[in-house]
């Protein structure tokens, strides 16, 4: 560690660093753009500039690399005034349509000038005119006018795609950012494009005058759409529903992690997320029921503890069947295999997953559920459903997910199930095999609940609630953890076993691939 | 003193031939440093010489190839024959009437810092130019003065000429390689400089023609005799291109130090019939502007930096009281505002800012502010740009607008 000055704030940093990360570690902002801390220093922007000591001119932030008692200036009168001078040549040549641009409100070049500008324009020759409605491939569409030329587009798509279907032509002011002839940027990671760019240039149609960016917030999660496991943020409408049709998340950022994701989500991450939306379930659906008349999230456990306890004892491991799912979290699935392998020594236990998908070379895994190996590392043997041996024989049948649809025909499902005393559903959509259980329990998302996931390199990460999960939906976990004490398998630990947390734990104990490093 | 180093046998028929160059003692420099010298020695004699750039910047070549590091990478010689630089055609004449020259400062400083494949990247009007070189290439690997195992020195060297695309800013060091590279030719960001990092990422040498045509001469009659042809801090002699308004356009090797006012007067002949002298820029387009008050000044890289200006390329364009300062004034903006590669902000901008200002003054909607707003935006861009083209655009704009704001004060 060495010390260096910023503005007299003494600040100990690694040596080595940059004065731009350097500041960022002590908490102080210096204005860039073209900076990224994915990409090596562009240098280009001139925001950053800043002044050292012994140093005749300003120096850029982004790659002066610090050296032990470096004073650096981030705030005197001739930092300020290049930095307004470089503003001031922004704005020269920017279309300033802030209140038709969809990144406002989102935009560095709005906020640093709310912060270092706010001066006249002086500007008083004809702007130059460049394509404003460029459709550079699938949602994105560029506007060359607004464009500031930081080009991390372009060194994004040069360093992480390799692909390069955009570059910088011509030179000087005619200097534009553009595709190359016959190469729409296609690849499975443009969603990153919008999302990099700093200021209103590539913008997203998927996003694009849907909303205003002010009006949401976000949250932090988990990608549940292949077993990668992406940092994302959810940006979701707080005031929801706002609209006619009612709509929650917005738009889904990258959010950093360098052991994962570093800092981009592909494609199928950033624009699938209808499934948030999409065919919900949000009530308790009973179609048979015996006794009582009214089932609430409150006394679901303690039905469903007594039908398995009614399983005459005799056939306790062949009278009960599971289907699962690798969209359970590591504590879910952790909670079947205390209650139903290790108590209840239930054998028939199937796995109901959407089919493997394509894996790109990047973050894209085949898989297309967020926690298979979470499943593998527990010692579930992952089988596919058997419907004649899932059915044969057994009274009670707990199912998980709405996956089941999709691999078997209604017809067959419905033969087959008819075969079933007692069925219950746990799921988060509206679908066809809902009407075969007997009752159904809306359960919620990855999004919406506590817990941890195993991604397809062994990481274990553990998520919060961006959402609100929709009506009387609930997380699993907690069903799970109030029928492990309803039906006393180990009722000393399921006492203690009230939050995802505490699983994890007792997870980490029991399991070593689970125990904290 | 003799004066011509680099130009002496000019003019002789066929100089450009390896006999005819060899008849007059070419390649003995090369033979003595491949047989006779050691690197270090070789690197110790250009050091003493204080042969100082001659593409603009004037920094001492000996000390340059001193920063590049002991490494196993592979390390290249560029040769900056871009001549981009406004007003400079020295290089094209070294080359066109003695390449031999020019390949004998290559072998020999590539023997001195280990470099085993040098390209000359010269810019793409000079076709005729490129040919010449191609061919004194092949005679000298004829000779076996390129090729492997040079003069059985156990030295390789391969030289290969590659031909710009046409942009003032390949001639920026790093912009260079980055062409050479078959990149856009954008300027990189320094440090790292090229000596350590520079062609494909490997440690680069990158001189101008001029300033590498000068090492056999050094080679041969030693660091005292250079020193002495010009100024102790500053050896050697400078080719000086000059244009404009006078008698007798064209180039001529003095000594650094000579007085400006000398090679108008007595050199080039003076001004044209019934033309006087308003202002010289004396070092390329880039050199901040004199007056012709200022002209009793000595060429060289530091009383020109006294004065406020650059000897930069050393080529002087002499301008009569006849010329429009302002038109002066538009070709300098226009100039750099197209040749700005658009990289960075105020470079990009910035210069188009001052060009749309100029054009509109020269269409007669000139306003009050015009030319604070010109000095505002220069200032803004000088010392602020990734490269030195913001500068060079700067220095003169500013010192044009400043020394001549009476005349375009009157254009408003």
């Amino acid at each position: 560690m060495i010390k260096i000055f910023i503005d007299e704030q003494q600040v100990e940093v690694e040596e080595g660093m940059t004065v731009l990360k350097a500041a960022e570690r002590a908490g102080i902002h210096i204005p860039h753009l073209c900076y990224h801390p994915a990409f090596p220093p562009e240098g280009s922007c001139r925001m950053c500039l800043v002044e050292i000591e012994g140093f005749p001119k300003l120096e850029l932030a982004c790659s002066t690399v610090v050296k032990e008692d470096m004073k650096i200036s981030i705030k005197s009168a001739r930092v300020v005034e290049a930095r307004k001078a470089v503003l001031e040549f922004l704005l020269a040549e920017h279309p300033l349509d802030c209140p038709i641009c969809d990144k406002a409100g989102d935009c560095k070049l709005q906020d640093y000038y709310d912060e270092y500008g706010l001066f006249e324009s002086k500007f008083s020759e004809t702007k130059e005119k460049r394509e404003k409605k460029l459709k550079i491939g699938k949602t994105l569409i560029l506007d060359q006018e607004r464009c500031i030329l930081c080009t991390r587009c372009v060194r994004f798509l040069k360093e992480v795609t390799k692909t390069q279907e955009l570059g910088v032509f011509h030179r000087g002011i005619d200097a534009e950012v553009n595709i190359y002839e016959g190469a729409a940027v296609l690849n499975n990671y443009t969603g990153n494009l919008a999302q990099i760019c700093p200021v209103g240039a590539i913008t997203d149609e998927d996003f694009r005058f849907k909303t205003r960016s002010w009006f949401l917030k976000e949250g932090e999660s988990i990608c549940p759409l292949c077993s990668r496991g992406c940092n994302i943020l959810i940006e979701y409408h707080p005031g929801f529903p706002r609209f006619e049709v009612p709509r929650r998340a917005y738009r889904i950022k990258a959010r950093e992690n360098p052991e994962v994701n570093g800092f981009w989500v592909c494609d199928r991450g950033k624009y699938g997320y209808s499934y948030l939306e999409e065919g919900r379930a949000d009530k308790i659906i009973l179609n048979k029921i015996e006794g009582k008349d009214v089932l609430t999230w409150e006394n679901i456990s303690e039905y469903l503890g007594e039908k398995i306890k009614r399983v005459s004892s005799a056939k306790k491991t062949s009278g009960i069947a599971l289907v699962l799912h690798t969209w359970l979290s590591n504590e879910e699935l952790f909670l079947i295999h205390k209650i139903f392998r290790k108590g209840l020594k239930v054998k028939k236990i199937f796995f109901a997953d959407l089919p493997q998908g394509e894996a790109d070379e990047y973050l894209l895994t085949s898989e297309t559920s967020p926690n298979r190996r979470g499943a593998q590392e527990i010692g579930f043997d992952i089988k596919a459903v058997n419907l004649d041996a899932l059915a044969k024989g057994t009274d009670f049948l707990l199912a998980f997910g709405p996956f089941l649809s999709g691999l078997f025909s209604l017809k067959a499902l419905k033969e087959v199930l008819s075969k079933v005393k007692r069925k219950v559903l746990i799921s988060s959509y509206l679908n066809e095999v809902n009407s075969l259980f007997d009752i159904v329990i809306p359960a919620a998302l990855i999004a919406e609940k506590e817990g941890s996931l195993t991604n397809v390199d062994g990481v274990i990460q553990s998520f919060k609630p961006a959402l609100e999960p929709p009506g009387e939906s609930l997380p699993e976990w907690k069903v799970l953890a109030d029928l492990g004490k309803e039906l006393g398998t180990d009722s000393k630990l399921f006492e203690d076993l009230n939050s995802p947390g505490a699983i994890l734990g007792e997870m980490g104990k029991e399991i070593p691939f689970f125990k904290k490093k | 003193m003799k004066e011509k180093v680099l130009t002496e046998h000019f003019g002789l028929e066929s100089l450009y031939k390896i006999d005819v160059y060899q008849k007059q003692g070419g390649y003995r420099a090369t033979e003595k440093a491949l047989k006779k010298m050691k690197p270090a020695e070789i690197l110790e004699e250009v050091k003493k010489a204080n042969l100082r750039g001659r593409g603009g910047a004037g920094f001492p070549a000996g000390v340059k190839w001193s920063f590049v590091p002991e490494t196993d990478k592979p390390k290249y010689l560029c040769v900056n024959a871009d001549e981009g630089e406004p007003g400079t055609f020295k290089d094209r004449y070294i080359m066109s009437h003695n390449p031999h020259m020019l390949l004998e400062g290559i072998i020999i400083t590539s023997f001195c810092v280990g470099i085993s494949a040098a390209f000359i990247y010269i810019r793409g009007e000079y076709e005729a130019i490129a040919l010449r070189l191609e061919q004194a290439i092949s005679e000298a690997y004829e000779k076996g003065f390129l090729g492997k195992n040079i003069l059985e020195s156990g030295f390789d060297l391969d030289v290969y000429v590659h031909r710009g695309a046409g942009a003032y800013i390949c001639g920026e060091e790093t912009a260079l390689l980055e062409s050479l590279e078959g990149k856009r030719g954008n300027p990189r960001l320094k440090p790292p400089f090229p000596a350590s990092v520079g062609l494909w990422q490997c440690p680069t040498v990158i001189n101008n023609v001029e300033t590498i045509s000068n090492i056999s001469h050094i080679i041969l009659n030693g660091a005292e005799w250079f020193v002495k042809q010009g100024l102790p801090k500053d050896g050697g002699t400078r080719i000086f291109g000059v244009s404009g308004m006078v008698k007798n356009p064209g180039i001529y090797e003095l000594p650094l130090g000579t007085s400006l006012k000398d090679i108008i007067f007595k050199h080039a002949g003076g001004m044209k019939e019934g033309k006087k002298l308003k202002a010289v820029i004396p070092g390329g387009m880039s050199a901040p502007i004199l007056t012709a008050d200022e002209v009793d000044i000595k060429m060289d890289f530091d009383s020109l930096v006294e004065a406020n200006s650059m000897l930069g390329s050393a080529a002087i364009i002499v301008i009569d009281d006849k010329t429009s300062i302002l038109d002066v004034l538009k070709v300098v903006a226009k100039f750099y505002s197209h040749e700005s590669c658009g990289q960075c902000t105020p470079c990009r901008i910035g210069n188009s800012w001052i060009n749309k200002i100029v054009k509109r003054i020269a269409e007669g909607k000139g306003k009050k502010e015009d030319l604070d707003s010109i000095l505002r935006l220069a200032s803004n861009i000088e010392g602020n740009t990734l490269c030195p083209l913001g500068d060079a655009a700067a220095m003169p704009i500013v010192s044009i607008t400043k020394k001549f704001r009476k005349e375009l004060e009157s254009k408003l």
